[in-house]
């Protein structure tokens, strides 16, 4: 079938499922159009050749820096078009071009902003070869679904040994896995970091994944570690060394926490490289604001709420520091075990619950695996909780009883029943 | 006189996915909670086997595969001996996936490719292939160790099978989930008071029976005679497993 018949259908299907509330409507023409043409997004990318493609790959963080990297590109007044999301990546490329084609073909855009799941990422390098390839981090997540940390790292070496020269990496030097993929592929690459001192933790970081060099396997020493298995690393034995030229520093920080400084970076020098003057930059970092359930603010009944998705060992880690910097008095720990957050809750016993202790915070535990976090935190010695598996009813009482701000950390789906119930009806 | 066990972790970076630590926190408060003083060792690669022998109870988790080649180096200059004589020696052991799979006789790739194992128990495990899925989910048996045959909780997910020789029994049978190989209803392995399962989860603490039967069987070795624990309340504990069971259908 021609391709602009294709994406007529499409067009006609999306409007039609829309309309009569079939779901799914928006990665399902995507889904047809793969089926009648398998190489439906080559063909119609052949006719956009100025179209410049994105992808943001990494375990954390792939949401906040797409949308920075949109809002800046969009207020410097260029015409950005983001993927939607789904089970199957494919699906969800293939939709978004379609859906933002002409039926000449022609996509009216600069940008093409996709966020790529970590193990979709050669697939969709095979089908799209992308401009620009931002890689945050590689940390445990979802292990039953993604499966460890190494062989995504393998899989990514190779995708990106398929991909053309002109291909620009811009990579976290601070992540020796992210960092070694720019020192082994030939592609042209740009780092990012974070100048801070360096954080002692005691005793050993459960989350910490890659500590042994991605090339030789040794130990790698550090001489400053940020958090999980982030600092300047460097390898004794074979001489990887941590990038020196690297990018640090950012004019504002729209959102709180060490790992958002990171995020912020990512998202400013991806807009550097593409040539976005420093004043369009610096103004669009004042004026961005943070995806659903990322740092989100919301007020409800009065009291101030806060949302910070925490899905795995290291952002979770992350999420607890920022809430205690800002002295923190009520927290709700909502945990699902639902397929998209992974079935496999064990990653709760490498999360350092242990940083409330001696804390005065009221703690309310929420979600599928509500009895599961309580188990967690009798195991790190704090003995005093409420818990509520329901998290309409965890979420009515914590907003009343919470003094002032109520912060809530919630794995994704968690995330979603969340936002569900705040920006819905009256909650009480 | 106030009691002490001394925990040999055996390499806590490189052997510790799926929540691991949980493992290690929970016999360690549950030593704590009786007053009995506790000694956690790291034992990492590189460090002497001499930490070992000083072991009244040993653990060692899970890893992924590039981190196995390292551990299985290191193995080799000594602590593999050590180990060896330490289980035939009956101190007590607790082996998680990857270190149960290591202490066998070896595991066969997908492609093939045969690693030895350190050949401490009869067991050998096989991966049938790149075609074949991972056993992957929540996983409940019943522990052969217990006289009333309570029922473990746990998670596993992993791609080898595992097959039992005739010197070593499973360490339950499998009423949901797949077990040592999916075929033939054994879960883990127990051999002298070497404990071994692919249970994640983690195991421990959602486990308080097998928890406390390796802290006993660690204090009756060490100081030769049966000391009776205190009990404790596992209320927490219980609802955390009883939630799992109810949803695989199975009264605990």
């Amino acid at each position: 079938m021609k391709n602009s018949l294709i994406i007529a259908q499409g067009k006609a299907f999306s409007k039609l499922s829309k309309k009569i509330n079939l779901g799914n409507g928006t990665t399902w023409p995507g889904h047809i159009a793969l089926k009648l043409n398998a190489s439906f997004i080559k063909e119609v990318l052949l006719h956009n050749p100025d179209l410049k493609i994105i992808y943001v790959i990494g375990t954390n963080g792939k949401t906040t820096t797409t949308s920075l990297i949109r809002h800046i590109l969009e207020k410097s007044g260029k015409r950005v078009i983001q993927n939607i999301s789904g089970a199957n990546m494919l699906n969800g490329i293939a939709s978004t071009i379609l859906l933002n084609s002409s039926f000449s073909k022609k996509i009216a855009a600069d940008y093409l902003l996709f966020e790529i799941d970590e193990s979709s990422f050669p697939l969709a390098c095979k089908e799209v070869k992308p401009d620009i390839i931002v890689a945050l981090n590689l940390f445990r997540d979802q292990l039953d679904r993604y499966g460890e940390v190494n062989s995504i790292a393998i899989g990514w070496h190779k995708a990106l040994s398929t991909l053309p020269g002109s291909t620009q990496l811009i990579l976290n030097a601070d992540d020796p896995q992210i960092a070694y993929l720019g020192k082994k592929s030939k592609l042209d690459e740009l780092y990012f970091g974070v100048n801070e001192k360096s954080i002692k933790k005691s005793g050993i970081d459960h989350s910490s994944d890659s500590t042994f060099c991605p090339n030789c396997g040794e130990k790698l020493s550090y001489s400053k570690t940020f958090y999980s298995h982030l600092g300047i690393w460097e390898c004794s034995n074979c001489q990887l060394v941590h990038p020196t030229h690297t990018m640090t520093a950012a004019s504002h920080y729209p959102l709180t926490g060490l790992y958002n400084k990171y995020n912020t970076h990512a998202g400013v020098l991806t807009c550097q490289y593409l040539g976005i003057p420093k004043e369009e930059i610096d103004a669009a970092l004042k004026t961005f604001s943070p995806s659903f359930g990322r740092q989100e603010k919301l007020s409800i009944e009065g009291k101030d709420v806060q949302i910070i998705l925490a899905k795995n060992p290291a952002g979770f880690d992350q999420a607890l520091l920022t809430v205690l910097d800002q002295n923190a008095t009520d927290i709700l720990i909502a945990l699902n075990d639902n397929a998209a957050d992974g079935t496999d809750i064990s990653w709760i016993w490498d999360v350092d619950f242990e940083v409330l202790m001696g804390e005065k915070v009221s703690l309310t535990l929420s979600g599928t695996r509500a009895t599961e976090l309580a188990l967690r935190l009798k195991y790190a010695g704090i003995n005093s909780f409420e818990v509520e598996t329901n998290i309409h009813q965890a979420l009515a009482k914590a907003v009343k009883s919470t003094h002032s701000s109520l912060f809530i950390l919630p794995t994704y789906t968690a995330m979603l029943e969340v936002r569900k119930v705040l920006t819905g009806k009256k909650i009480l | 006189m106030i009691k002490n066990i001394t925990i040999a972790w055996l390499y806590p970076e490189l052997m510790s996915t799926y929540g691991d630590h949980g493992n290690i926190l929970a016999l360690q408060r549950r030593l704590e909670w009786r007053d009995i003083e506790t000694k956690i060792i790291p034992i990492s690669a590189g460090d002497s086997s001499d930490l070992l022998k000083k072991a009244d109870l040993i653990f060692m988790g899970g890893a992924q595969d590039r981190q196995q080649t390292i551990v299985s180096r290191d193995f080799m200059l000594g602590k593999a001996e050590v180990l060896k004589e330490k289980v035939e020696d009956n101190t007590p052991g607790l082996y998680i996936c990857g270190a149960y799979q290591f202490l066998g006789k070896y595991y066969k790739e997908a492609d093939g490719t045969i690693i030895e194992g350190l050949n401490i128990l009869d067991i050998y495990t096989e991966n049938p292939g790149v075609n074949s899925s991972r056993l992957i989910g929540n996983l409940a048996f019943k522990a052969t160790f217990s006289s009333d045959e309570s029922i473990i909780i746990g998670f596993e997910n992993h791609g080898g099978r595992t097959y039992l020789g005739k010197d070593v029994a499973p360490l339950g049978k499998v009423m949901r989930g797949f077990g040592n190989n999916g075929r033939d209803g054994t879960e883990g392995a127990i051999y002298k008071n070497t404990f071994c399962s692919y249970s994640h989860g983690p195991i421990l603490p959602k486990n308080p029976i097998l928890t406390d039967h390796i802290l006993s069987l660690s204090l009756e070795k060490k100081y030769g005679e049966k000391i009776e624990l205190k009990r404790l309340d596992d209320t927490i504990e219980n609802n955390a497993r009883d939630l799992i069971a109810s949803r695989l259908n199975i009264g605990v």
